[in-house]
């Protein structure tokens, strides 16, 4: 990014005097290293996806927004907070193109929208408006906290789930849109309504864009009463319109992709009579003003990441492109980078290209033996304490006897989440093959780590 | 004052170590007869509190309390760890360093069980954690549709509310507890509270719910939990939810002592704790069956886990409880000798004020904390809740004083009525100045007859009036930062007027 060009002689000072190197508006090499100077040395950091990055200037912002909370809070909540929310917030209504403010909430992060979304679910059907038995839709692989806040409000208000199961290799998305078609089916089988559907817009574990504008189309034509779409991952490496994808309710965390601080979300909500209804479940003298207002203040608390949105976007537009642009590298970067892996390993991506969006799964040989969930994690925990590579490993069960084969012909079970952005360089990439080559050469196997 | 009492000098040149140290006079009232001499060791208290403004009287530590940088400090480095490496973070040094947090909380309190104690942002939502279990019970028809939950009148605004979004709408019936204010004794808190009780069991009803304050918000008030909890129990109250959210730091808390089911205290408040954190003391947690209301993966695992991870955060808040409690240890006495210094300093800071303003307390100095409720001039005709915000940021916005404002209705047939109370902190950063520059703020108010009223200005009235606030601000704030003496009197009559915006003085 950002080249040291050598100027053409346009300017006709340049005739008399020794010519200047122009500079490139844009953000160099150097100095993105530099914002990302505090990001521990020596470590491959392949997992942008799990808890996201920030950079200097914009943790520099935040401390000044928390200081001067510290220095006079009471003027700080009166003549300040507010305003400043409003600000972030209708900057991202133009980022995901929402038709008015109020319909967008910010809250800490996706885990806090589902319990919003489901919170109002689980009143629903206390209150008798959703009858008992009526169905939630969710795929297989939605994230832990989502399917355990399901049942923290759903199943336990009596409401039933049907788990989508999504196939994995992936191929294309009519596989996606064939499940859910079945889906769906199961939840009204009965006589039933399915009151919700929670669609991922980009899957966590493993990770795979989901065809959402399609789905959501699905449910309105299965007449599915509400949409909720988990688009943790999605603000800042696909593109996002809300309006296109036509969802009722729409959840990307900021933290993640969008260089904001832990933690900041926004929580869409389209207008209608079904959105006066949620509520933030930590009640303030707010409540009632409606979900943003509410939001905007849960008791005392620290703020400033909900405060940076337009020092964030000044960051982004220092690259080439802007968010596209970073967008489009990193896509094209992790995909790059995956298939480089793949190659040396004998492997093979989990979906194709066109579905990965900043991350990517990239196959593990087989014999390093991924054989269950605690193998991927101890897997995950030995890269990072012996070799410095941080990434998240999936364990993929075969589904009767079929999956993906490495090039010795052995099944493939474990899967590397390798994410990229714009900190990211090659040598990180290179040092993950090289420790998997390594625990090749060294005949690893994920039972070893059992004895330890 | 006393002529042996020595506060905290500060020499604004001298950024040497600060000392504050009070002898007991022959004049000392009762309640001050058994103070001790407090030093601060090592300790430049400027210096951990030199990020606050130096302009601001800042005399409101109980709405948002306060935290010493080297805390901050602390805090800071949490921080950044999490921004090098968060997998490594979180998987290796989150969870212990809460539990660190924890354990120190629960010898704080006197708990039986570190199992006890659940980490949260707030008193707020501790609030919402409890109600919300509450709500379920309506549910799942453990409790009946019209079954009572029992509150004092003075709870604060947002546990009200979520009374209302939780146990109103899922069918129960609230009973609110009115004590008067002024208040002269605990006897008439006891008396109101058992009546309340009472009507809540009439009608074959239950009282499922007791929300008690251990120490109102507005008008602050130290109210006798310990008795308020053990008529709860003799009279058969399931839960009984005591919210002190100013107690820890301010008064002593015993867990065990007070006997409640939940028990919740913020930490920033008067714990020197950075925003936010608090606790919520839990009984007997296996049987409580309290949830976090953010659903994460460690749903299920008890209210303490699932509190410890609700999603990707910033947590380090909640890590520095050990370090608050060195900062607290450096004083002599440690944080019962910091209550009892606040205690003592802020009753005698408040009967200096009702001295020269000549109005009175809101309670008696045993039932103030490190708080107190001062009467205001009835001249300046406070009339309402708006008119009281409006005082607010009239003293912040033209006298740079920070300090809550207080309607208190007045009863039917009361002569020139008390109805403005200024809310007073103290905690150990403040000093005497911050209470004189309130004394003359309100003195000059007075003085210049400033009033609320509901009239329309002239515009030439409006534009003359702010002229001479300007230049009352304007000598107000060269005067007193020297010689801390009360202004001469203006004799000019302005009236201030609703639309009056106050900002123009910034």
């Amino acid at each position: 990014m950002g080249e040291i060009r050598r100027s053409h002689g346009e300017d006709p000072e340049d005739d008399h005097h020794h010519k200047k190197p122009k500079l490139s508006p844009f953000i160099t090499q150097s100095q993105i290293q530099q914002e990302f100077a505090h990001h521990q040395q020596g470590v491959a950091r392949l997992n942008n996806g799990s808890f996201g990055s920030c950079p200097g200037s914009i943790i520099a912002s935040q401390k000044r927004w928390q200081l001067k909370f510290l220095q006079q809070p009471d003027d700080f909540f009166f003549n300040q907070l507010p305003t400043q929310i409003l600000r972030s917030r209708t900057l991202i209504k133009d980022l995901i193109n929402a038709d008015d403010v109020s319909e967008v909430s910010l809250v800490d992060n996706a885990t806090t929208a589902a319990a919003i979304v489901l919170q109002h679910v689980g009143w629903a059907f206390a209150e008798g408006r959703f009858h008992k038995g009526d169905a939630v839709v969710m795929l297989h692989c939605a994230f832990q906290a989502v399917k355990k806040s399901i049942e923290a409000y759903v199943t336990r208000a009596g409401g039933s789930v049907i788990v989508v199961q999504l196939p994995f290799p992936i191929h294309s998305n009519e596989e996606i849109i064939s499940e859910f078609r079945k889906g769906l089916a199961r939840g009204k089988a009965n006589g039933r309504k399915v009151r919700l559907a929670i669609i991922d817009h980009i899957t966590s574990m493993p990770s795979v864009i989901i065809p959402v504008r399609e789905l959501v189309r699905i449910c309105r034509e299965e007449g599915v009463s509400e949409v909720f779409v988990d688009a943790a991952h999605a603000v800042g490496s696909v593109s996002v319109d809300v309006k296109d994808i036509g969802a009722d309710f729409y959840v990307s965390n900021l933290h993640k992709w969008f260089f904001s601080p832990p933690s900041v979300a926004l929580l869409y909500c389209r207008k209608s009579s079904l959105s006066s209804e949620l509520h933030h479940p930590v009640v303030s003298h707010e409540y009632g003003n409606g979900l943003a207002i509410e939001s905007a203040w849960i008791g005392t608390r620290d703020y400033s990441s909900q405060l940076l949105v337009p020092e964030v976007l000044d960051f982004i537009n220092r690259f080439e492109g802007g968010i596209e642009g970073i967008r489009n590298k990193n896509h094209n970067a992790v995909v790059e980078m995956g298939e480089m892996l793949a190659k040396a390993w004998g492997t093979s991506l989990g979906s194709p290209p066109e579905m990965c969006p900043s991350m990517a799964m990239v196959g593990l040989p087989s014999c390093l033996g991924v054989l269950s969930d605690t193998d991927a994690s101890r897997l995950r925990d030995h890269l990072r304490d012996e070799f410095s590579v941080e990434v998240p490993i999936h364990y993929q069960p075969l589904k009767d006897e079929v999956g993906a084969r490495d090039e010795g012909g052995g099944f493939i079970t474990g899967y590397a989440r390798i994410s990229h952005q714009v900190y990211n360089t090659i040598d990180d990439y290179i040092k993950f093959r090289d420790a998997v080559n390594q625990l090749l050469h060294d005949g690893f196997d994920c039972k070893m780590l059992g004895r330890e | 004052m006393a002529s042996n009492d020595v506060h905290s000098h500060r020499d604004e040149e001298n950024g040497g170590a600060t000392c504050i140290a009070t002898t007991d006079t022959q004049n000392s009232s009762n309640h001050r007869s058994d103070c001790k001499k407090y030093e601060i060791i090592d300790i430049d208290i400027r210096s951990e509190f030199s990020h606050h403004d130096r302009d601001v009287a800042r005399i409101n530590n109980g709405s948002f309390g306060s935290c010493p940088s080297s805390v901050i400090e602390s805090q800071q480095c949490y921080q950044l760890r999490f921004l090098q490496q968060p997998d490594d973070f979180y998987f290796n040094h989150l969870k212990p360093s809460i539990l660190r947090s924890r354990q120190a909380i629960k010898t704080l309190i006197k708990a039986d069980h570190v199992d006890e104690i659940s980490i949260i942002d707030n008193a707020t939502t501790a609030a919402a954690i409890v109600l919300q279990h509450v709500k379920w019970s309506f549910f799942e028809s453990k409790f009946n549709p019209g079954d009572t939950a029992v509150m004092l009148h003075y709870a604060y605004g947002a546990v009200k509310k979520s009374v209302e979004a939780y146990v109103t709408r899922a069918g129960g019936h609230v009973i609110e507890v009115k004590m008067p204010f002024p208040i002269a004794s605990n006897d008439e808190i006891i008396t109101a509270f058992r009546n309340a009780l009472e009507l809540g069991k009439s009608d074959n009803r239950k009282v499922r719910l007791a929300v008690i304050d251990h120490i109102t918000s507005m008008p602050t008030v130290v109210i006798p939990v310990k008795e308020l909890v053990k008529m709860c129990r003799e009279e058969g109250v399931d839960h009984i939810f005591v919210d002190a959210a100013h107690a820890i730091g301010s008064i002593e808390v015993d867990v065990k002592e007070i006997g409640a089911d939940f028990y919740t205290s913020n930490l920033h408040k008067w714990l020197f704790c950075p925003p936010s954190i608090a606790f919520l003391h839990c009984r007997n947690p296996e049987v409580a069956n309290l949830h976090h209301p953010v659903v994460s993966h460690e749903y299920g695992n008890g209210l303490a886990i699932e509190s410890s991870w609700i999603g990707t955060r910033d947590y380090s808040a909640q890590l520095v409880v050990p370090e608050a409690l060195e900062f607290v240890n450096r004083f002599e006495g440690g944080l019962d000798g910091i209550i009892k210094w606040n205690h003592q300093k802020v009753v005698e800071m408040a009967e200096m004020l009702v001295k020269a303003w000549g109005t009175n307390l809101g309670s008696p100095p045993e039932m103030c904390s490190s708080m107190a409720m001062v009467g205001l001039p009835p001249s300046l005709e406070i009339t309402s809740d708006s008119d009281a915000l409006k005082l607010r940021s009239h003293l912040r916005d033209c006298f740079r004083v920070e300090v809550p404002i207080y309607y208190r209705q007045p009863k039917d047939g009361e002569v020139n009525p008390v109805t403005g109370y200024a809310r007073i902190s103290h905690q150990i950063y403040n000093t005497f100045d911050d209470y004189y520059r309130f004394r003359d703020a309100v003195s000059n108010l007075v003085n210049c007859r400033f009033t609320y009223s509901n009239g329309d200005p002239t515009p030439t009235e409006d534009w003359i009036g702010l002229v001479w606030f300007g230049l009352v601000w304007w000598k107000m704030k060269e005067s007193s930062r020297f010689d801390e003496t009360p202004l001469t009197n203006f004799d000019f009559h302005v009236t201030v007027t609703n639309h009056l915006n106050s900002k123009i003085f910034l």
